[in-house]
């Protein structure tokens, strides 16, 4: 059979005109050439497609890995999130092991110390009372009764935080007339409580335990003291149904980084461990302000000095008057 | 005589500890302080042959802390560390310079202690 290019490559001069059947010849070789062409025309346009489905599976491959990326590195921040947590609930429990610690060994001391003068003074008078004059016995028991009134105080500080805390404390609310309440205080606690200031509404009365407000005015009257300056004052507003009493001195006033500690339990800062105490007041009168449907904070006093404050429920509104309370 | 000085912050027990003392009249107290700085420099001025040292102290130096201190003010005195911290006792292990150890609440053990370190119980 001639092919179509042997044809075309003839010289024109030799070249003869093609017959119906070589004709026929060529036609079916272009056709055919044709057809191969087409052919491979649709094996690169099935190839083509091929590569673009892989490249599809490619993208979406690319896409399901981005996406896993993304979920692991999300799972690695959570991870560390909570190994903050791990970490930052390590040192709490640290910081409460240690303020257990401090707590039980102060707490020990301070119930050994009145015992220690209770029965040593007692084993004085009982060996040598034949040989004691009238005035030794009689400040041997004067000790032993201040310290045993000491060691008392103490056990009932206990006592009422383990109430507070395990949810059982008995409180009898009352209606009270603040100002009077506060007066009554101050008269039974300490000598230094005489200078202190009073601004109270005459006829302000709370709803709340009467010995848990002692309590709590005494515990803050105490505290301005023992770890402020002088002057003291002591002022009663009202807030809508609620008396917020504030006790104000002028000291030092409490360090920034304490303020967040300073109602917790065992709570000591830095410089007044040398202070007498457990750490347990101010755990207290938080415990029995929240007992009496109030609420007990700090804020800082300005220009210096602290400012402890509890609010309890009103039972009637009134303005306040400025009145000077000294003993 | 063998001379005696007591620091300790509470007044009380202070009273007490200087009592117990006058019942034996071989003793003789000699100075009474409040912190470890006032008692080391009585301790330097007196240099007493028993010290009745508190560890919780009115000033900035705790007992424990001061005791190196007060054996150097009074080199021949016994040390008896009287405190209410029962914790404390396992540092006087590693305190050489303390020579006994004695609780608050046992009170009644002190003038034997200090007789007994004061060699006096042999002479008896």
């Amino acid at each position: 059979m001639t092919s179509a290019e042997t044809v075309v490559g003839q010289d024109a001069s030799t070249a003869k005109a093609p017959d119906a059947a070589e004709t026929e010849n060529y036609a079916r070789a272009i056709l055919n050439i044709l057809d191969d062409a087409s052919d491979e025309q649709r094996r690169q346009g099935d190839n083509q497609r091929a590569m673009l489905n892989i490249l599809d599976d490619l993208d979406t491959e690319k896409i399901r890995l981005e996406s896993t990326q993304a979920a692991l590195i999300n799972m690695l921040d959570d991870l560390e999130v909570e190994r903050r947590k791990v970490d930052r609930s390590n040192i709490e429990l640290r910081e409460v092991n240690e303020a257990m610690r401090s707590f039980i060994a102060t707490a020990a001391h301070d119930l050994r110390s009145p015992l220690a003068s209770m029965v040593g003074f007692s084993s004085l008078l009982a060996n040598n009372w034949a040989t004691l004059n009238e005035e030794n016995r009689l400040k041997f028991v004067a000790t032993i009764d201040r310290q045993s009134h000491k060691l008392t105080f103490l056990v009932n500080d206990l006592l009422t935080l383990s109430s507070i805390e395990g949810g059982v404390l008995n409180t009898e609310p009352e209606q009270i007339v603040l100002a009077e309440a506060i007066r009554a205080c101050l008269a039974a606690s300490s000598r230094d409580a005489g200078n202190v200031s009073v601004s109270c509404a005459p006829d302000l009365v709370v709803h709340a335990d009467p010995v848990h407000l002692g309590r709590i005015i005494d515990n803050y009257v105490q505290n301005a003291f023992k770890y402020g300056e002088p002057p003291v004052r002591i002022e009663v507003t009202t807030a809508g149904d609620m008396a917020e009493i504030r006790v104000v001195d002028h000291g030092p006033g409490v360090p920034p980084e304490f303020e967040a500690k300073l109602f917790g339990k065992f709570a000591r800062a830095e410089g007044t461990i040398q202070k007498k105490g457990t750490g347990l007041g101010l755990s207290i009168v938080r415990g029995l302000a929240e007992a009496n449907g109030g609420q007990a904070w700090y804020q800082p006093n300005v220009p210096h000095g602290s400012c402890f404050i509890v609010m309890l429920p009103t039972e009637t509104e009134s303005g306040p008057t400025d009145e000077r309370s000294r003993r | 005589m063998k001379t005696v000085l007591i620091v300790e912050d509470d007044p009380d027990i202070q009273s007490l500890i200087e009592t117990i003392f006058s019942m034996d009249p071989r003793f003789s107290v000699v100075g009474l302080a409040d912190s470890a700085e006032d008692g080391l420099e009585l301790a330097r001025t007196t240099t007493p042959e028993v010290i009745v040292l508190d560890d919780h102290l009115g000033g900035a130096l705790t007992g424990v802390d001061a005791v190196p201190q007060f054996k150097k003010a009074a080199p021949g005195a016994k040390i008896i560390l009287f405190t209410a911290h029962a914790d404390l006792q396992a540092r006087v292990v590693s305190q050489p310079d303390i020579d006994a150890f004695l609780l608050k609440t046992e009170t009644g053990e002190l003038l034997p202690l200090a007789q007994q370190l004061t060699n006096m119980l042999s002479l008896l």
